[in-house]
């Protein structure tokens, strides 16, 4: 299978600079916790000898005078997300492994795209030029890679046919595999991809385990990963900012519970509930915490999440007290199969949030609010209740 | 791929129950109330309680507040507190 890599480097600097265009001339490193670690996951081209993923001590050490910013992930997913619809409309099979990385399926667009050149224009005008992408055709994932980043800008690299001399004095670095395995590799003495190629799959196995054999394969120009394109699915985000930075966890439930209520109003009248839901939060030095809630079936009412997602929020602490949260619900599903109630009575509150709903409607507001409990325990007086819109 | 709405709950869709109300209050020399002006003046006969409490001094809007409970000529009992920072006076059942 032909595949077209769009390669865009340092996608998170770029964002950062869409953002903050004054960081255009200052060196920059963006950073963001891993467990209790600090590591690198991008830095301005400029700094040389970091690498991504690399312990944040480690690049400070090299590079005392950067500007540290913390990752914004869910900004930069949702930059490379509007790249990938745009790419979307260019080809069915697009797949954005990584912020940045992007692989496009060939086979069959010979049919829309006479040649190549063609192809790559097309693909090059979808992506905005401030991220100077690159672009690389082989005949897999990672000889795409290879070629894409091999590629002059605003030009495209092809690899085909044998591609051992080429592959030879490539740096091991370029392996889509662990930071560690690279050092290892080095450590080993294997420098280039030539020399691990050089060697038989069995010692590169009993030292790296199952990723050995992949690192011999890629060394030898082959990757058998599949691609796998986007699904295009229904997704549902929620956003709030807290009225003042918090490390508590019934403030945060507060605003889980009516970002839910808000996005519940947007699909429950369609009698669909959540499969999965991907939490974040911010915390007020601007470190990014996330996690994923999956319900085993559709959860169809907000308090039926909540309990869930509260269990999750207790066994994960936050990076910080936080100041900004957000939820994106990527799994709609329908309920199984259950008899209504001959009960109707049990069904008058839901007739009662019905007319509450129609008045906000009606005078433009929530009119009706119930008292929620938040910090009782604390010493300003303002902080200890809220009034909540009784529809949410 | 639906794309990003955009839209955010404001966390103004909240409401804090119990904020303080701001009040027009004579002090004396000493910086103690001596009288407050609801609909008419009352003279305070009494403060019962003094209290201060200084909170979330590490944000841009730190809280420090002096509060008396305080016995006005009608019998009423209130809690005034005297804002440290803008130095106004306040009423706000405690």
């Amino acid at each position: 299978m032909r595949i077209l890599c769009v390669l865009l480097p340092h996608f998170q600097i770029s964002c950062e600079k869409l953002k903050h265009p004054d960081l255009a001339a200052r060196p920059v490193i963006i950073t963001a916790a891993v467990g209790s670690q600090k590591v690198v996951t991008d830095y301005s081209p400029e700094l040389k000898g970091l690498q991504r993923e690399m312990p944040l001590q480690q690049a400070l050490s090299l590079h005392s005078e950067a500007e540290l910013i913390h990752a914004d992930i869910h900004y930069y997913w949702l930059v490379f997300n509007e790249i990938l619809d745009a790419l979307d409309k260019r080809s069915p099979l697009v797949e954005g492994t990584d912020l940045g990385e992007v692989y496009i399926g060939l086979d069959g667009l010979q049919l829309l795209y006479e040649n190549d050149d063609i192809l790559v224009d097309a693909v090059r005008a979808a992506v905005p030029t401030v991220f100077n992408a690159r672009l690389g055709i082989g005949e897999n994932k990672f000889m795409a890679y290879l070629a894409a980043s091999h590629s002059a800008p605003g030009s495209y690299k092809k690899l085909a046919g044998d591609t051992a001399s080429f592959l030879k004095d490539l740096n091991c670095d370029l392996l889509p595999v662990s930071l560690k395995s690279k050092e290892k590799l080095h450590n080993f003495g294997l420098h280039q991809l030539g020399q691990v190629a050089a060697l038989t799959p069995g010692p590169l196995q009993a030292q790296f385990g199952p990723e050995g054999i992949r690192i011999w394969e890629l060394a030898n120009g082959r990757d058998d990963t599949p691609l796998y394109p986007r699904l295009i699915e229904e997704t549902i985000e929620e956003t709030t900012t807290l009225p003042s930075v918090t490390a508590l966890l019934e403030v945060m439930m507060v605003a889980i519970e009516g970002m839910l209520s808000h996005a519940f109003t947007r699909f429950e009248p369609k009698g669909m509930g959540i499969r999965s839901i991907n939490l974040w939060t911010r915390s007020w030095m601007g470190e990014y915490w996330e996690k994923t809630v999956q319900f085993k079936e559709p959860a169809m009412h907000a308090k039926t999440a909540l309990s869930r997602i509260k269990l999750i929020m207790e066994n994960s602490p936050q990076l910080g007290p936080v100041e900004q949260m957000g939820m994106k619900i990527t799994g709609l599903g329908r309920p199984n199969g259950r008899q209504k109630s001959l009960f109707t009575n049990i069904r008058a509150k839901e007739h009662l949030l019905d007319d509450v709903k129609q008045l906000e409607f009606r005078l433009g507001g929530p009119q009706l609010y119930r008292i929620k409990e938040v910090e009782p325990w604390s010493r300003i007086p303002e902080r200890r209740y809220t009034l909540i819109p009784l529809s949410q | 791929m639906v794309a990003d709405t955009g839209k955010t709950l404001h966390s103004d869709t909240t409401k804090p129950v119990n904020l303080p109300e701001p009040l027009s209050v004579e002090e004396n020399s000493a910086g103690l109330p001596t009288a407050v002006r609801l609909k008419r003046r009352q003279a305070i006969i009494a403060i019962e309680d003094c209290w201060r409490i200084d909170d979330e001094w590490w944000r841009s809007e730190p809280v420090s507040r002096l509060y008396y409970a305080v016995i006005l000529a009608s019998g009423q009992r209130m809690v005034l507190s005297k804002n440290l920072i803008d130095k106004c006076w306040y009423r706000q059942s405690y």
